[in-house]
């Protein structure tokens, strides 16, 4: 609590657009949160830039007043490496879904975790992909059976994205949902304010497709991470963990990559090189 | 809750938040033709306004602090009058918005009957229990708005275009 007034609001993010997700969908309260983040932390809306791939929840940066780039499918962290490195006087925030981030965009994911540039990944996880009206994504349990793609369950174990960005390297874990959107602000918040890789997981149940899990307001666990500051540490609890604690798990101390801003090497000594 | 600026800045927050939810809806229900809900929603939406305008009357000569979205002292995830968005469908009618408005006037009158019982600050408890006062109002014209509005249809929210279609 602090007396002076806030000079930003969470509107002066929000664009004029009206998003088009169903009724109910928990993205709605993630862009909140990002709103609500980014007054918080009073950055100017300029000096912003969201950054998506493709699904229901990359439509993200269309509904924020920031920089915004709507990009390709799976690629939304590589066009934000690219950003950054290019303007680290820039906020970087990367949004999308679980199909977007773990299979399409695997790769890149487990790269800007090792890699460890200062930027902040919100993945909203529905376990399914929406947009396409409903198949089995990397995060689904083997034995959902809702989709005529996998009728029997997609039969395959599920991804659990912290695992993988701690083995990773992030330097920053969190697990959020999206029925607590001022806990997701505060992640959000503490996220971007973190040095390096940045990687938020927001539990944001899909209403239409997989309209069960209206339900994990009744099984997800408040602030039951508590951040950890070794690897070891922070896997042990994940040992534990069975998708539905939230808070930040692990809070790291690796310094950002941020090349310098003045060549290493002249263009025409690496042609030399090259030529002999 | 016992200061008369913590409590205030709360009852701003809980209205303007209440406010700004209702806009959203009122905006989704608009995206999925869902007019008569849109402009039912609208309308809470101005209510909640007006509340949040009252409060700012009230607090003309209080000086509010500033609370970031999670440290506010409410009993569940968000404001007490802001009603949960998975709550909602795109085929509701306005007999569910009205149910929804009334749960959350429900919560806001629950929440500052809690204040006024648990305070030790006498001018806190005296706003409190003027508040629990106006909400219990808003229940009782919510609840009269209710049955005088016709129940939805037992199939209300079939849709022969249905959104899930795995094919």
């Amino acid at each position: 609590m602090t007396a002076q007034a806030q000079t930003l609001t969470a509107k002066d993010f929000k664009s004029d657009i009206k998003p088009v997700w169903c009724p109910g969908c928990g993205d709605f309260s993630v862009l909140s949160a990002v709103t609500k983040a980014l007054a918080e932390l009073q950055l100017r809306p300029e000096k912003v830039a969201v950054v998506s791939g493709i699904g229901c929840s990359s439509r993200i940066p269309a509904y924020t007043n920031v920089y915004g780039f709507h990009g390709v499918h799976g690629r939304a962290l590589a066009t934000a490496t690219g950003l950054k490195l290019a303007r680290p006087d820039m906020t970087v925030v990367v949004t999308g879904g679980d199909g977007d981030g773990f299979s399409i965009g695997g790769n890149h994911f487990l790269h800007a975790c090792r890699r460890n540039v200062d930027m902040t990944y919100i993945v909203m996880d529905n376990e399914v992909y929406g947009m396409t009206k409903g198949q089995a994504s990397p995060t689904t349990d083997p034995d959902w059976c809702n989709s005529k793609l996998t009728p029997e369950g997609p039969g395959v174990t599920k991804l659990r994205p912290l695992n993988l960005a701690l083995a990773a390297g992030a330097n920053f874990v969190g697990r959020g949902f999206s029925g607590d959107p001022n806990e997701v602000a505060r992640l959000i918040a503490e996220g971007i304010q973190h040095p390096g890789f940045s990687f938020i997981q927001v539990l944001s149940p899909c209403v239409t497709f997989r309209s069960e899990q209206r339900g994990w307001k009744d099984i997800v666990r408040k602030d039951t991470l508590k951040p950890r500051h070794t690897m070891a540490e922070a896997m042990q609890v994940l040992a534990e963990d069975d998708g539905f604690n939230t808070g930040i798990l692990f809070a790291g101390d690796r310094p950002p990559f941020q090349p310098g801003q003045k060549a290493v090497t002249e263009l025409a000594a690496i042609e030399r090189r090259f030529a002999s | 809750m016992n200061d008369v600026a913590v409590f205030l800045a709360h009852a701003l927050a809980l209205e303007e938040e209440a406010a700004d939810r209702y806009s959203e809806l009122a905006d989704t229900m608009a995206v999925h033709h869902n007019d008569d809900v849109a402009a039912l929603f609208r309308r809470m939406a101005s209510f909640s306004r007006m509340h949040a305008d009252a409060v700012r009357g009230r607090a003309a000569n209080v000086e509010l602090p500033h609370f970031k979205p999670w440290e506010y002292q409410w009993d569940g995830p968000e404001g007490a009058e802001t009603g949960p968005g998975d709550r909602t469908h795109y085929l509701m009618t306005p007999y569910h918005c009205l149910q929804f408005a009334l749960t959350n006037e429900r919560r806001g009158r629950d929440f500052y009957d809690g204040v006024a019982k648990s305070t030790t600050d006498d001018e806190v408890r005296r706003l409190a229990e003027q508040m629990v006062a106006e909400e219990s109002e808003h229940v009782l014209v919510l609840e009269q708005w209710l049955g005088q509005t016709p129940k939805p249809p037992a199939d209300w929210d079939a849709d022969p275009d249905p959104p899930v279609v795995n094919d």
